[in-house]
């Protein structure tokens, strides 16, 4: 029986692994980041996306007294909502009819684009910083060629290092906000697990000292 | 006093006596391994996910319009909604996990054989009844997978011949997927545990009858039992510690890895999405399907890999006991169908394109194969083996499992 496990695992990974490797060269290669998690960056995230993706992006799942829940204080909430309810959701300036328009279609909403894409955050954030000037002079993206979304960040104007950094940390920003909205309760959910399997790793092992000990009056005969 | 109320509930209902029977004085194999662990498993799954379900159920709408808000409403505004839904969806492949465990367990160690073939078909039927209800809860989230992969998998019924249209038709209860299939689709999926329920019953008054089979694959119904309670049961709960801390940590900290991306995305009828794939767990019966380039046959094909499985008490004719454990030849046909699964896995995973082709039919063929050769090289292996030397107390085994049908069969 061993063997038979020790042989199946061996094909087991050779089989993921031929996965993985084949799947790395059919598909653009992403930009991996880790997500800074902090509420400074989600704050900062929160203003660019207030600023530029919600002229033409809706995040119909948040409200803004969702952002309240995020960290922002009162004050900061009540700046970005204006007139409007904190029960609303956050709703683009743009309406449906110009999108149409502009775009032929209306940009899809950004509440659960961090979850809805593979590897969401990282390819949010290789989109938004792959833009480049093809040979024909148009600005395309490689990672979604024909992509009706501009450039929004600026990455093919600001080309200069410390002006790509400033877009860069503005594009990981905008990364921590939509990570978060797309799973509000993630972090209520990571600290939970920790006490969960805790508890549940003390408890197996009772039961397993409970078990070694109840067999072990088999031994006695 | 509860002496009294028990004497009192024994007269007239047979408690005592059916704790007794089936659980202190159930006789159980001494030398199960922890293989054995998966049938309990399995049932703490279907609670997971019947009591997950019917919370689930409570914020739940099951209509075109509102199923994909509902279930976000769930992860973002329901009290801990987020923990009963993942909960829901990472128990949902737990169950494929370890129902998929429990019949490789059982086909390794031949625990099919008689006298538990009926075991084995109730088991076969439990298989069918949870791969039905998985596919229609997995239309509920109306996300795009769900709704591209229903609309696939019913479309694949227009094989029937001449009422192909209809069966469809009636299946999804309008000419595409659409409200009328979500509706009956949710209904189903609230009925089919309770069946479940009821067949797992009858799974294990069948178990009570014949006792748990065990890796030397002999009888050892009266030689070397244990009560089932305490040493069972303490064996079990500890087996369900050891899951529980695998599963939480799906739960918890990668909920989404059973997720496919594209299902955070609502059911759009207007947009196929590029590539559409259904849930790991039907990946390999999927690749048969693909693998035969016609489409009767291949629903055909992929029908009976699913159902074939019920005919290995007739398949195995090898009367050596103990499953692969003293039979090299089964041992390596074991290893490559486990193989070959995990190859037809990955080819349903990826859009078909020429050498991926290839390699389905090749695995299809031999997934085939290996049954249909089954009968002759289990019996050509008897004999191989028995010529070459069994170990005398394998043949020993075999004298008095020979015995014991003989006797069986004066009795019948
Ligand atoms: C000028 C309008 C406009 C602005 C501003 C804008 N977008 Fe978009 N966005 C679009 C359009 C249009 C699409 C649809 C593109 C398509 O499908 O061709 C889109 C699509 C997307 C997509 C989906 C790509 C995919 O894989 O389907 C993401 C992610 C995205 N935008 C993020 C953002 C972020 C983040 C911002 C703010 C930094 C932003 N957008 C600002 C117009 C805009």
């Amino acid at each position: 029986m061993k063997q038979v496990i020790l042989s199946l695992v061996i094909v087991v990974l050779g089989v993921f692994g031929a996965a993985g490797s084949q799947a790395g060269t059919t598909e653009v290669a992403l930009k991996p980041i880790k997500v800074d998690r902090s509420l400074d960056s989600l704050r900062r995230g929160a203003q660019v996306v207030f600023d530029t993706c919600m002229r033409c992006h809706s995040l119909r799942y948040i409200t803004y007294r969702d952002l309240l829940d995020m960290g922002l204080s009162k004050e900061e909430v009540d700046t970005l909502r204006g007139d409007r309810g904190l029960g609303e959701y956050l709703q683009t300036t743009m309406p449906p009819s110009a999108a149409k328009f502009h775009f032929g279609m209306l940009p899809p909403d950004l509440s659960l684009m961090a979850k809805a894409r593979k590897n969401g955050p990282s390819y949010i954030y290789t989109l938004l910083t792959s833009y480049e000037e093809m040979s024909n002079g148009k600005i395309d993206n490689p990672v979604f060629p024909g992509i009706r979304m501009p450039d929004i960040l600026n990455v093919t104007v600001e080309t200069a290092p410390e002006e790509r950094a400033v877009v860069e940390q503005q594009a990981r920003d905008v990364v921590a906000f939509l990570e978060w909205a797309a799973d509000p309760r993630a972090q209520e959910r990571r600290e939970l697990g920790v006490y969960v399997i805790v508890y549940l790793v003390i408890l197996t092992a009772l039961l397993y000292w409970r078990k070694r000990k109840i067999w072990s009056r088999l031994d006695e005969h | 006093m509860a002496g009294r109320i028990i004497d009192w509930i024994d007269q007239r209902f047979p408690l005592t006596k059916f704790i007794k029977h089936e659980l202190t004085e159930y006789p159980t194999p001494r030398n199960l391994s922890y293989w054995w662990n998966f049938g309990s498993l399995a049932g703490i799954v279907l609670v997971i996910q019947i009591v997950s379900g019917i919370f689930l159920a409570m914020h739940y709408k099951p209509d075109a319009l509102m199923a994909f808000d509902s279930v976000e409403h769930i992860m973002r505004n329901v009290n801990y909604g987020w923990l009963i839904r993942y909960m829901h969806s990472t128990g949902a492949s737990a169950f494929f996990i370890v129902i998929y465990i429990h019949m490789a367990r059982t086909l390794f160690y031949g625990s099919y054989r008689a006298p538990r073939e009926l075991m084995w078909w109730t088991g076969q039927v439990l298989l069918l009844m949870l791969m039905a209800t998985a596919f229609m809860g997995y239309l509920l989230p109306w996300g795009q997978m769900s709704y591209w992969g229903a609309q696939v998998i019913t479309s694949l019924f227009g094989a029937t011949p001449f009422i192909g249209d209809d069966v469809v038709r009636w299946l999804r209860g309008d000419f595409v997927v659409g409200d009328a299939t979500l509706t009956r689709f949710f209904a189903l999926h609230y009925l089919f545990p309770f069946l479940i329920v009821g067949m797992v019953v009858i799974h294990l008054v069948a178990l009570h009858m014949v006792k748990s089979s065990n890796p030397s694959g002999i009888n050892l119904a009266d030689k070397d039992n244990i009560p089932f309670h305490p040493y069972y049961t303490i064996k079990d709960l500890f087996g369900f510690g050891v899951f529980f801390i695998v599963f939480a940590y799906f739960v918890f900290y990668s909920p989404n890895t059973f997720i496919e991306a594209d299902n955070y995305e609502p059911a759009n009828p207007l947009k196929t999405p590029p590539h559409i794939v259904p849930e790991w767990y039907f990946l390999p019966f999927y690749a048969i399907l693909r693998a035969i380039p016609d489409l009767l046959g291949g629903v055909v094909a992929m029908g009976v890999s699913v159902v074939i499985f019920a005919l290995m008490p007739f398949l195995d004719r090898s009367r050596i006991p103990g499953g692969a454990k003293y039979r090299p030849i089964y041992r390596v046909m074991f290893v490559l169908f486990v193989i070959d699964i995990l190859v037809l896995s990955y080819v349903g995973l990826k859009p078909p394109s020429g050498s991926l082709v290839i390699v389905g039919q090749v695995a299809t063929f031999v997934y085939f194969s290996l049954f249909t050769l089954l009968p002759f090289i289990s019996r050509w292996e008897e004999r191989w083996l028995r010529k070459k030397g069994l170990p005398p107390e394998v043949e020993e085994l075999i004298r008095q499992e020979e015995e014991e049908a003989a006797k069986r069969g004066r009795r019948a």
